[in-house]
């Protein structure tokens, strides 16, 4: 009797550990499905993108300017070392190093806000859309061309903006938690997932990067 | 699973989860799973009231019923809405939130407080859409093509976009889990050509969701733009092109028919299989052609297209359209072998399944039909397409949603459906739905547009036959739903497995505990293998094993003569 209790209790430990196991193993997986597949709304946005700007004679159209690069360019690199960043900082602390955790998800979360910042700024100064004359003119087919260059361009940063803010609210949590208490499992999966939405953020920002500014 | 753990006892009785225990948030997908298919039927006789109101309408060639066409179009676009994304679509999620992990003998899902998150955004996103009553419903149809829905549909066609958002959001995070469940959640002994052809179906459809849905929320977030933020990305007036939302739209929602109809065919494959006492003809066939046409289903939006596609974009999509009906047909082919030369028994679930071949089989060849150029360019908007698509979506959707009810109704309840009940439903509903929309074809040909209140009279005898089938139709629902009501307390105890089948979800009792499985899960090497020496000893097995006396937990003490379910 003694007996068959003991081997139980070790059943339960081996059986409770499994369960951790398969339910990292899960969210694991679950994080890669969401990323590989919400990607999609950012490449439905660049489709359209594209499909607007070959049905438009000129792109950007005769009277527009083309957007200035130079300091989006500068935000994007910070953009991407932010991320070398948050992945530096979940190496660190799988090595138990939370000392060297905080500091680096410091920098990648200060250079990701930086980066939020600027193309808020970009989006904001835009050259005042031409919308407001459109609704009073009613639909002048010169200034009505207008409106898609720079309407297309709001829409997807902010569409990014939006994305880089919740996930960077969550990342701003990730790090309160890791500050305050002491490392376990669950924590280190909370800081791994977090790295791995900002990666999403910085891949899809690339890919509006490339057609905002470059095609 | 350590004993310490698990209940023994609860097993026995299996009774039924509390009515409470539904109308709250619950983590058991087993909760969830009847949660998302009861909310399913309400919206189903929901819908099914509009079709019958779009009926009413048409049973004279003038405007009467509907007062104005705006009504009428309000009327079939809600109905296809709410069809498609607020009964189908979220069956499916039930029945699979239900079976799935059953058959893959997990305890639940692999994020239950998702699963319920999901489940509970389709509510709100029901209310929202039959809101728009309020405030001026949709009437750019269910495709709800620009300028149509940005310039002259009501405020219901906003609540109608975010409504379909939220639904959006609620079916990639569900297909997230049905994938997740599969891939990591099988027993050891269960690779993935062990696995039941109905989670090979969830799968493919849960593919299907992730890839595609996405692509509908970029869009949709551009039309809600353009109705409410004043941009122009649809309006050719100002610089925009209306192709881009066909495009978008449709390179979802021609993936989102084979959401519609995958499960489906999974359901078939379990029904056939179990009801021919034979093992499945080409399960490997069936198991990649799910994924084969989940693959190609993503190349052939441009098909919905051909009239306003330049001609030299028109011949791929046929082919590719074309190319889609080999995947379908290896399964069509498939489960006739099955049935061949075996000990069929014709049930109400296998009625309806064999029921579903006869029926899908004419919506594929009209579908074949349409995709030829010539010919789609003759019928495009017709009432003939309006049949094609009946035949899938009823014929094929709707019969295989009923072929699962008979045959996991036992499982969900305890309790058995009634077979002569069942039997007049099949009946009536194959004779009405037949007589309903086969006549469409013809009016169809004849040149009767779709979506249109007015016709010409000469199409009035058709209509008239069609609208009478219809009303038959609408009510051979209530048998089904009589049945359910009734059977609930008064059908025959089912017990664990009452069509002696061989996945999991029947190796525990009716209603399944909610750990499912008492202790560990042994599969048996062949979900289908009937007819085999082996399979009848493993059923035997099981069958004493899941005996009342046996559940009773009482094995461990007394001198029972068969073991536990495992060493624990």
């Amino acid at each position: 009797m003694q007996h068959s209790r003991y081997s139980e209790t070790f059943d339960f430990e081996r059986q409770r550990q499994r369960q951790e196991e398969l339910r990292l193993k899960n969210a694991r997986t679950g994080v890669n499905l969401f990323q590989g597949s919400w990607i999609f709304t950012f490449v439905a946005l660049i489709i359209a993108n594209l499909q607007i700007r070959s049905s438009s004679p000129a792109w950007p159209p005769a009277g527009v300017e083309k957007l200035e690069p130079i300091l989006p360019t500068i935000a994007t690199i910070g953009l991407i070392v932010s991320a070398v960043f948050a992945r530096r900082a979940f190496r660190a602390l799988k090595r138990d190093d939370v000392r060297g955790f905080l500091v680096q998800w410091r920098v990648a979360l200060g250079l990701g806000v930086a980066f939020v910042a600027v193309m808020a700024f970009e989006w904001l100064t835009l050259t005042p859309a031409p919308e407001a004359r459109i609704r009073l003119a009613n639909g002048v087919e010169m200034m009505s061309v207008l409106t898609q260059y720079n309407s297309m361009f709001r829409v997807m940063t902010a569409f990014h903006g939006l994305h880089a803010l919740i996930i960077g609210v969550y990342m701003w949590n990730v790090y309160r938690g890791m500050a305050q208490t002491t490392l376990d499992g669950r924590k280190l999966w909370s800081v791994e997932a977090g790295a791995k939405l900002w990666y999403f953020v910085v891949i899809a920002w690339m890919l509006f990067y490339l057609v905002l500014y470059w095609l | 699973m350590a004993s310490i753990t698990v209940p023994m006892s609860g097993a026995q009785t299996a009774p039924r989860p509390k009515l409470s225990e539904y109308l709250r948030w619950s983590v058991d997908h087993k909760i969830i799973g009847t949660q998302y298919m009861a909310t399913a039927l309400f919206f189903f006789l929901i819908g099914g009231t509009l079709a019958l109101l779009i009926r009413w309408e048409l049973l004279t060639p003038a405007l009467d019923f509907a007062a104005t066409g705006s009504i009428y179009n309000s009327l079939f676009t809600m109905h296809a809405t709410v069809m498609i994304f607020l009964w189908i679509i979220p069956f499916w999620a039930g029945i699979g939130n239900y079976i799935v992990p059953l058959q893959l003998g997990a305890k639940d899902m692999a994020f239950p407080w998702l699963n319920a998150f999901a489940f509970w955004l389709i509510i709100p996103a029901g209310i929202l859409m039959l809101a728009g009553y309020f405030v001026g419903p949709a009437e750019a149809g269910w495709t709800s093509y620009p300028p149509l829905s940005v310039l002259f549909s009501g405020d219901g066609q906003t609540l109608w976009i975010i409504s379909l958002h939220i639904l959006g959001v609620s079916s990639i995070l569900g297909a997230i889990n049905f994938i997740v469940t599969i891939k990591n959640m099988r027993p050891e002994s269960m690779g993935w050509f062990q696995m039941p052809l109905f989670a090979w179906a969830q799968l493919a459809t849960s593919l299907i969701q992730i890839l595609g849905v996405p692509f509908l929320a970029g869009g949709l977030t551009l039309l809600l733009l353009d109705r409410v933020a004043g941009t122009a990305f649809f309006d050719p007036s100002r610089g925009g092109d209306v192709l881009v939302w066909q495009n978008i739209f449709w390179f979802y929602s021609h993936p989102a028919v084979y959401v519609m109809v995958l499960p489906g065919m999974g359901v078939l494959s379990e029904v056939i299989s179990v009801h021919s006492r034979k093992p499945i003809f080409g399960y490997k066939a069936i198991a990649f052609s799910s994924m084969g046409i989940a693959l190609v289903g993503f190349t052939v939006w441009a098909h919905h297209m051909f009239t306003s596609l330049s001609p030299s974009l028109r011949i791929p999509f046929m082919v590719t359209s074309f190319i889609i009906a080999i995947p379908t047909g290896i399964k069509i082919f498939s489960w006739l072998a099955t049935m061949w030369g075996g000990k069929i028994r014709f049930n109400s679930a296998m009625l309806f399944s064999v029921g579903f071949l006869s029926q899908f089989v004419i919506g594929g060849i009209t579908g074949m039909m349409l995709g030829a150029i010539p010919l789609d360019i003759h019928m495009h908007d017709t009432y003939f397409v309006v049949s094609h698509f009946h035949f899938v979506l009823f014929g094929g959707s709707v019969f295989a949603i009923y072929s699962s009810i008979y045959h996991w109704f036992p499982k969900v309840t305890g309790r058995m459906l009634d077979e002569r009940l069942g039997k007049i439903h099949f009946y009536v509903t194959y004779v009405s739905f037949f007589l309903t929309f086969f006549p469409q074809h013809i009016v169809g040909m004849q040149g009767m547009p779709r979506r249109v209140a007015e016709y010409a009279p000469e199409f009035q005898t058709m209509n008239i036959i069609i609208s009478i089938s219809a009303f038959v139709l609408g009510i051979s629902t209530f048998i089904i739903l009589f049945n359910m009501w009734w059977s609930m307390n008064h059908g025959k105890i089912a017990g664990p497995n009452p069509w002696r089948a061989l996945t999991l979800e029947w190796q525990t009792s009716s209603p399944p505990p909610s750990y499912n499985f008492k202790g560990e899960v042994v599969p048996f090497e062949d979900p289908y293998g009937y007819g085999t020496e082996a399979s009848r000893v493993y059923l035997d097995e099981m069958e004493k094993r899941l005996t009342p006396a046996n559940l009773l937990g009482k094995t461990g003490d007394g001198g029972n003569s068969s073991e536990p379910m495992t060493g624990d």
